[in-house]
């Protein structure tokens, strides 16, 4: 499994995109103060856990880097429920899913990021809620 | 005569069963009341656009104890919401991209939210009790002015914001909400902020949801997983 790191400069017109249902990239307790709102990343990986849980959602996976070593990426998701609302299941990724996960990443450097949305080893896209 | 009798009583019998087929449509024409003629703001209600922050854009009336305050705001470490604590008023209305639900009975008007403030209630049949216990969301009371709810609400301890930006404010907050169904879908809540330790002027402003009957409100355990720390209000103070 490769990772493929892919970061962009994002237009503000597609940080309004990806709040489209919510507006400015401040949610409920500020996660723009943790991620980088104007930059996108994309990775690729296979689950280890999804936690279904309020606050947030979790999907923890596991990345190949470029140089074979293995990374350990945290994706951060909204909320159970707007999450329901927007076609998730709490079974709809398990342990052993290769999936795509983009997202804005943490600010400090780290493998974690505010999740856009994912697409599954069939192609089904889903994004993320608040 | 017998039958100019009969054609009376007749007469009569139509007349007033006229009169009651017209009283029973007029009441049932007034959709959306009860007997009372209490408006109906009850339903699943979500923001129409999610902004929360009084103030994006800075220059909110501080005065120089509030901007002191503020300067000490930080989202990473001291917003009580990083520790699912209640959000208080008016960032319970403004500040929560979850739906909240209203419910009408007749000494309350009860909302309840998907979020980490469960609820907050509006008493309809009293005054504010005098020596009031300082309270995350005040005492809310209310009344009927036409079709507009007016809520006042008092008696706030400061242990909240006003917002999702950080605005502080004193236990001397005051707020007024005028809420009304602007349509079948619309909700609007135009609200008065006025707390002379924090603010020299009064603050104003809008929140409109959208009706969303389909919706029902679902559990919001916030400490199920919370992974960010409240490291109390004086952090990096």
């Amino acid at each position: 499994m490769r990772i493929r790191l892919v970061f962009c400069v994002i237009a503000p017109v597609i940080a309004a995109l990806l709040l489209s249902l919510s507006g400015p990239a401040l949610a409920h307790h500020g996660f723009v103060s943790w991620f980088d709102m104007g930059r996108l990343v994309t990775v690729k990986g296979t689950v280890t856990s999804f936690d279904w849980t309020n606050p947030h959602a979790y999907i923890y996976l596991d990345v190949k880097n470029e140089k074979g070593a293995t990374e350990k990426w945290t994706a951060e998701l909204g909320a159970i429920a707007m999450l329901t609302r927007a076609g998730w299941r709490k079974d709809i990724l398990k342990p052993g899913d290769e999936i795509t996960a983009s997202g804005n990443p943490a600010k400090d450097g780290k493998p974690n990021m505010h999740l856009d949305k994912v697409v599954l080893a069939n192609g089904q896209e889903l994004a993320s809620a608040l | 005569m017998v039958r100019g009798a009969v054609q009376k009583r007749l007469s009569f019998s139509s007349g007033a069963a006229l009169t009651l087929l017209a009283l029973s449509l007029t009441a049932h024409a007034q959709t959306g009341r009860s007997q009372s003629s209490t408006p109906d703001i009850s339903g699943v209600w979500l923001v129409e656009k999610f902004e929360p922050r009084l103030f994006p854009n800075g220059g909110a009336p501080f005065t120089p104890w509030a901007e002191a305050k503020f300067k000490g705001s930080d989202l990473k470490t001291n917003d009580p919401n990083l520790a699912c604590l209640p959000l208080g008023l008016p960032r319970f209305m403004i500040s929560v991209p979850y739906p909240m639900e209203i419910f009408q009975v007749p000494t309350r008007v009860i909302m309840i939210q998907e979020g980490p403030q469960t609820m907050r209630q509006i008493h309809m049949n009293r005054q504010h009790p005098k020596d009031l216990d300082p309270a995350y969301s005040g005492d809310s009371i209310g009344k009927w002015e036409g079709d507009t709810l007016v809520v006042d609400t008092i008696g706030f301890n400061d242990k909240t914001w006003l917002d999702g930006g950080g605005l502080p404010h004193s236990e001397a907050l005051h707020l007024v909400e005028r809420i009304r169904r602007m349509d079948h879908d619309t909700l609007a809540d135009d609200f008065t902020i006025e707390d002379p330790m924090a603010y020299t002027k009064p603050i104003t402003a809008r929140e409109t949801y959208k009706l969303k009957p389909d919706w029902e409100i679902h559990e919001y355990v916030c400490e199920e997983n919370n992974k960010y720390t409240y490291q109390g209000s004086d952090a990096g103070k």
